[in-house]
């Protein structure tokens, strides 16, 4: 019966990283679209909101099957915890990616205020981060997440740079107020999912070790 | 372990015929805590419990290093009175099996033999140790009744009760449920957690969800070794030897 559960517990990691896999490409898609003012290229993000909001339904669902019939200890009892907030900070990171293409939308035939700032260049950091922390999730891997503190840092001064630079704009020139206003939000969700992958380090770390950190 | 010890072992082995059963076992068994025994079939964790009253003397052959104290003295020391060592250290068996008498005299029976023959003593005796093994309620209007008229579980708590009795300091069970259904597990799981109040509990379970449930302290056991003892809670979400997390996961055992 344990060869059983093991094998349960891989396909719950592989089903897992298709979800992760799924939040970070609306991620990905949403600021492409909005680098890009590609109205269609951002509907293709806010389409799959019900689909990962079924996986995320489904997957918690499966852990509660497996703790229910199964009662996992130790290493295995830690993976399903991960495993569950892995489940959440993904759809937390694909629900921002459906925000941000809502906001793509809406600006699309509007041009770019000084290029987008520096939501682009913010939007890589936390996507690679995103990255990193999923593929450690994947692999059991700890240094890909040794940096994140550092990195996370960097994501929290960008953020506050386009707030900054979002109110001189908007100070400039009245007609500025709603692009920039929704510049500023883009960068607040990107920091947000900055901290979902945090999240995931930390919960990947509990895993490993069994011993909690915080990622500040 | 910082709490303070009742029993404690010191590099204790243990051989049956010659076979070695029991390896350098150091341990320490805090005061009125429940300390569970895990570990697969073989490993030894019935025979160090056995150790604890001594029970290991009964069988040939036996041959015992190491020292092993309750309340700092050396329970083989010469001069040790075993039947007072069993007095306070009693013991509850796998499958129960109450004596076939009475309820009332099944309880009776240790203070009877330890030279007590006043009734309203036994009485308050008997009364008194069926509500500490949760069984007063079910039984004080038929105590005259054959004891093997119970069911499976009352028949442990009886066994629990008639161990009560003769006023031990530490109660060792060894698979205390591993007969009984669910219910009657339960209600022996709450009263393992009840008993820890006023006496030191060792369990021996291959049931690593009772453990979890009922125990304070975890030891695992491998080949007549003890391979980590620690808080239950510690042991089973991140065990430090990498042994105990492939047993206690079912990667092997």
């Amino acid at each position: 019966m344990a060869e059983k559960f093991h094998t349960e517990l891989q396909n719950l990691r592989k089903e897992t990283l298709e979800m992760a896999h799924m939040g970070r490409d609306m991620l990905r898609t949403a600021v492409d679209a909005l680098i890009r003012q590609d109205p269609n290229l951002a509907g293709s993000a806010i389409t799959r909101k019900v689909e990962i909001h079924d996986q995320e339904v489904r997957l918690e669902e499966y852990c509660y099957h497996l703790i229910a019939l199964n009662q996992p200890m130790a290493k295995d009892m830690r993976f399903i915890a991960c495993t569950l907030k892995v489940i959440n900070a993904s759809l937390r990171i694909g629900r921002y990616g459906k925000t941000i293409a809502k906001i793509a939308q809406e600006i699309s035939d509007k041009p770019p205020i000084a290029n987008l700032m520096s939501i682009p260049h913010m939007a890589d950091l936390v996507i690679e981060m995103v990255d990193d922390a999923i593929a450690a999730y994947e692999s059991d891997n700890l240094t890909l997440i040794e940096g994140f503190s550092a990195r996370d840092d960097t994501v929290d001064a960008l953020r506050h740079s386009i707030f900054r630079e979002g109110i001189t704009y908007m100070m400039e020139d009245p007609k500025n107020i709603s692009r920039c206003t929704h510049y500023i939000m883009v960068a607040r969700y990107l920091e947000r999912c900055a901290d979902h992958a945090c999240k995931i380090a930390e919960n990947v770390h509990y895993m490993e070790t069994g011993e909690r950190i915080e990622i500040k | 372990m910082s709490e303070s010890a009742i029993i404690t072992t010191n590099n204790v082995n243990l051989w049956y015929n010659g076979k070695q059963a029991l390896e350098s076992v150091s341990m320490k068994i805090p005061k009125n805590k429940v300390t569970a025994l895990i570990g697969p079939s073989g490993c030894g964790k019935s025979t160090l419990l056995r150790c604890f009253n001594r029970l290991n003397d009964l069988i040939d052959h036996v041959k015992i290093t190491g020292e092993i104290t309750l309340d700092d003295k050396n329970i083989h020391e010469s001069g040790t009175d075993v039947v007072m060592l069993r007095k306070k250290v009693g013991m509850v068996f796998q499958k129960p099996n109450p004596f076939p008498k009475s309820i009332y005299e099944n309880v009776a029976y240790g203070p009877r033999v330890h030279g007590l023959k006043n009734n309203n003593q036994l009485d308050a005796i008997v009364e008194q140790s069926l509500r500490h093994a949760a069984l007063w309620d079910e039984v004080k209007d038929r105590l005259n009744d054959s004891a093997l008229g119970l069911s499976g579980g009352q028949q442990q708590r009886l066994c629990i009760a008639r161990t009560l009795a003769v006023e031990p300091e530490v109660i060792l069970m060894d698979e205390p449920c591993s007969a009984l259904d669910p219910i009657a597990t339960a209600k022996i799981e709450n009263l393992i957690d009840l008993l820890k109040q006023d006496y030191t509990v060792i369990i021996v379970t291959h049931n690593m969800q009772q453990a979890a449930r009922v125990s304070d302290f975890t030891g695992f056991m491998y080949l007549g070794k003890l391979i980590e003892c620690g808080k239950t809670v510690q042991i089973f979400e991140h065990p430090k030897e990498e042994l105990t997390e492939n047993y206690i996961t079912g990667r092997f055992g």
